[in-house]
């Protein structure tokens, strides 16, 4: 949690969008049949859809004005102003660290879990996500960043081209080499960002074996023993399930 | 007749279960893997109950609660593995242990401690069990009396109580909390007249958020973000000596464990309110009545026990609520309540009429889950103290990928995921800014409960509000809320204060 004038301003800041946001809420909520027809039932006030909505709104307006006026009571506006005023743009450590995480889970949720080989996914994410930060120096988690963007960026460029279905059309499992090539490749460079110093060899060894062995574990868990349809099952998972039925 | 009947049900099922090897194996399974959870400073039992979820979805109810209990049973009481060798709360339940766990351990008596712990955990599981069976009964007999206008005062008491209590920084920061989960739950068509609110015109939205995802978000993501933001790093674990089970040590405490399990109990039946809480105020109350208050905070072997038998019994009472009213009493009995939903289960009033003998398989779970928590601690507390070692840099991001495919696997639906990220980043924000996120979590669980009983209520009484007044629970309800939140007005203060100093103008000076 923050310290307190921090908080105080957070709230200030907080407190204008929680205002405009039950506002909106309401405003929502008056356009709800109260006193007209909603398929074939005719409302009253009190069985309208719209009640509860309106009594958050409410709610969330009356509690946004509180956290306003205790925040410039307690002299937020000023010391807000005054932080502003000393403000210098540039990249924290800690704010590099959550652009990182925010990178890993973005990219692994909204961009590779619908369109690639689930276990190719999880490899890759995990391959940037955990040297990121088990190396533990700024420099590496801005080089290990860089390459998973830029690996990132051209497979945005892949799918929105439309190259990676053109691939897919002429080679089913395209996009799943590139997706190996990429795991691959971004382990190399976390394994030259290791070095020759055994500690960071240790830990780019530990990095590696979690980050392949979790989804070879997770994925046949998931698919044949709860039998969950993965997100997306490219070659590796249908490899796993040739393997499987092979075996039976 | 009803007792011996709940008796002879409760042995049946103890008897069933302990009989039954697939059974033993996921009671000790996830025992230990919840004593895991708990014992690694950033992982938490809420989240051990949230990822299970997705592993019971094809079990039996039965399996599956079994499954969610012991994870929750170890989860709580593995926080104080962290708390007594590093000094940092594997879970914030186990956060008052940390206070004299942790100089105990540095005598070089970690064993010790970590015996005496795994007793007190065990017991107060056991007494929260015994209320559980005890008190339901007439809980459900009084809720079967209930009204609409009772159950919407009901959810709105759980979310404005468990925001109060729950606030680290100012009360209404956890109302609003509250209210931003009441919105989130009016999200999709609504139950009465089935019109759309706030969905956009997405059908993914139509059915409303789905609770599971919702949790994880969060209760995951804003933990893997602030452990790997903030850079946390375990601190040299204590060494751990031979840990025995100091039933001696036990013995000369009675007093102490019996008052706090009967506030772990309390707290935990109020709603939304978690073991963490329990276990401050069981340490001040020893504290308090303890012939030697300067040992605590040194090593007192009194204010470890008080606080690990408060938490663990704090797991019963949260447990009446959950299975009489459908209200959970604690953020992981909150989580619980989803997974029940999910293997069509519906706590409430009508619970012991739908589900016979479901409150007593419940409290069986709950007494092999203690047992299976005692000897897997006198057992594995060695093997376990090798989690704390492991760097955050590598489990969180394993975390993570559980927390996706978590809430993924429940509809085996993207969108959940996509709704999930927003949520945990959310709450990674509202949690750096002094919210608390139990009560946001009540409020998405609790706000259908709201909403329809509400309008069911005024659709009763013609739209009249006096039921409320009229109605004795109704009443006692509305004038709680109503005090709680007058009582962080600062005019109303001012009044209380100057009609004490009229009326006892002695203690006033």
């Amino acid at each position: 949690m923050m310290e307190k004038t921090k908080l105080r301003q957070a709230d200030l800041i907080t407190s204008v969008f929680l205002m405009l946001f039950g506002l909106w809420v309401l405003s929502e909520g008056f356009q709800m049949p109260m006193q007209d027809t909603y398929g074939g039932v005719k409302n009253v006030w009190y069985v309208s859809p719209a009640l509860f909505p309106l009594i958050v709104g409410f709610g969330v307006v009356i509690l946004g004005a509180v956290l306003l006026v205790g925040s410039v009571r307690a002299g937020a506006a000023a010391s807000l102003a005054a932080a502003l005023r000393a403000y210098r743009p540039g990249l924290s450590e800690s704010n590099l660290r959550f652009l990182g995480i925010l990178l890993a889970i973005g990219s692994f949720v909204y961009f590779y879990i619908p369109r690639v080989d689930f276990v190719l996914t999880i490899a890759l994410f995990l391959s940037y996500f955990i040297p990121a930060f088990y190396y533990d120096t700024q420099r590496d988690l801005r080089r290990l960043s860089a390459v998973y963007g830029a690996v990132f960026l051209s497979f945005l460029v892949l799918y929105w081209t439309g190259v990676a279905a053109f691939l897919n059309s002429a080679f089913e499992f395209s996009t799943d080499v590139i997706a190996l090539s990429a795991v691959v490749g971004v382990n190399i460079y976390a394994r030259r960002l290791a070095g020759t110093d055994p500690d960071r060899l240790r830990r780019f060894r530990v990095g590696f074996a979690v980050a392949i062995a979790t989804p070879l574990l997770l994925a046949p868990v998931f698919r044949f023993l709860l039998y969950v349809r993965l997100p997306h099952e490219g070659g590796i998972v249908q490899l796993m399930q040739v393997i499987r039925y092979s075996l039976r | 007749m009803g007792a011996l009947h709940s008796l002879g049900l409760f042995f049946g099922h103890v008897a069933d279960f302990a009989t039954e090897p697939v059974t033993l194996l996921v009671l000790f399974g996830a025992t230990i893997m919840g004593i895991l959870f708990g014992a690694t400073p950033g992982l938490t039992a809420t989240l051990g109950v949230a990822l299970l979820t997705t592993l019971t979805y094809n079990m039996s109810h039965s399996m599956a609660l079994v499954a969610l209990l012991a994870i929750y049973v170890g989860g709580i009481y593995g926080g104080s593995y962290a708390s007594i060798l590093i000094n940092i709360p594997g879970t914030a339940a186990a956060a008052a242990t940390a206070l004299d766990g942790y100089p105990i351990a540095v005598r070089g008596e970690g064993g010790r401690a970590l015996g005496l712990t795994t007793t007190a955990s065990a017991i107060g599981t056991m007494v929260g069990m015994l209320f559980v069976v005890s008190l339901s009964p007439l809980i459900s007999e009084l809720a079967l009396q209930f009204t609409s206008f009772e159950f919407f005062l009901l959810a709105f008491f759980g979310i404005i109580i468990s925001g109060t209590l729950t606030s680290p920084d100012l009360v209404y920061k956890g109302w609003i909390a509250g209210f931003l989960g009441l919105f989130l739950a009016t999200v999709g068509r609504e139950g009465l007249q089935f019109y759309p609110r706030f969905t956009f015109g997405n059908s993914n939205l139509e059915g409303g958020l789905e609770v599971v995802p919702v949790l994880i978000g969060a209760f995951g993501i804003p933990q893997i973000i602030q452990v790997l933001r903030d850079k946390f790093r375990p601190k040299e674990a204590q060494k751990l000596d031979r840990i025995m089970p100091e039933f001696g040590t036990i013995a000369r405490n009675v007093k102490h464990i019996i008052r706090s399990a009967l506030i772990g109990v309390g707290i935990g039946a109020v709603p939304g309110i978690g073991e963490d809480i329990a276990g401050w105020v069981s340490y001040g109350a020893a504290k308090n009545s303890s012939d030697h208050p300067e040992e605590f905070g040194k090593g007192s072997y009194t204010a470890i026990v008080s606080t690990e038998t408060a938490n663990n019994a704090c797991i019963g009472g949260a447990m009446i609520p959950l299975l009489n009213l459908g209200v959970p009493g604690s953020p992981p009995a909150a989580m619980l309540l989803g997974a029940l939903m999910l293997h069509g289960i519906a706590p409430g009033p009508m619970l012991r009429i739908d589900n016979p003998g479901f409150i007593e398989e419940v409290t069986a779970i709950l007494l092999l889950a203690s047992v299976a928590m005692w000897i897997s601690g006198m057992l594995l507390a060695k093997q376990v103290v090798k989690v704390l070692r492991i760097p955050p840099a590598i489990f969180m991001p394993v975390i993570a990928v559980l927390c996706v495919i978590g809430s993924y696997a429940l509809g085996t639906k993207v969108f959940n995921l996509y709704l999930m990220v927003p949520v945990g980043i959310v709450a990674y924000f509202l949690t750096e800014m002094g919210y608390p996120i139990a009560p946001l979590v009540i409020g998405v669980i609790l706000g259908p409960m709201a909403d329809q009983n509400l309008r069911r209520a005024l659709m009763v009484s013609g739209g009249s509000f006096l039921p409320v007044i009229t109605r004795p629970v109704s009443l006692i309800l509305f004038l709680v809320i109503i005090l709680t939140v007058l009582s962080q007005v600062p005019a109303y203060k001012r009044l209380v204060k100057a009609l004490r100093a009229r009326l006892f103008p002695k203690k006033a000076a």
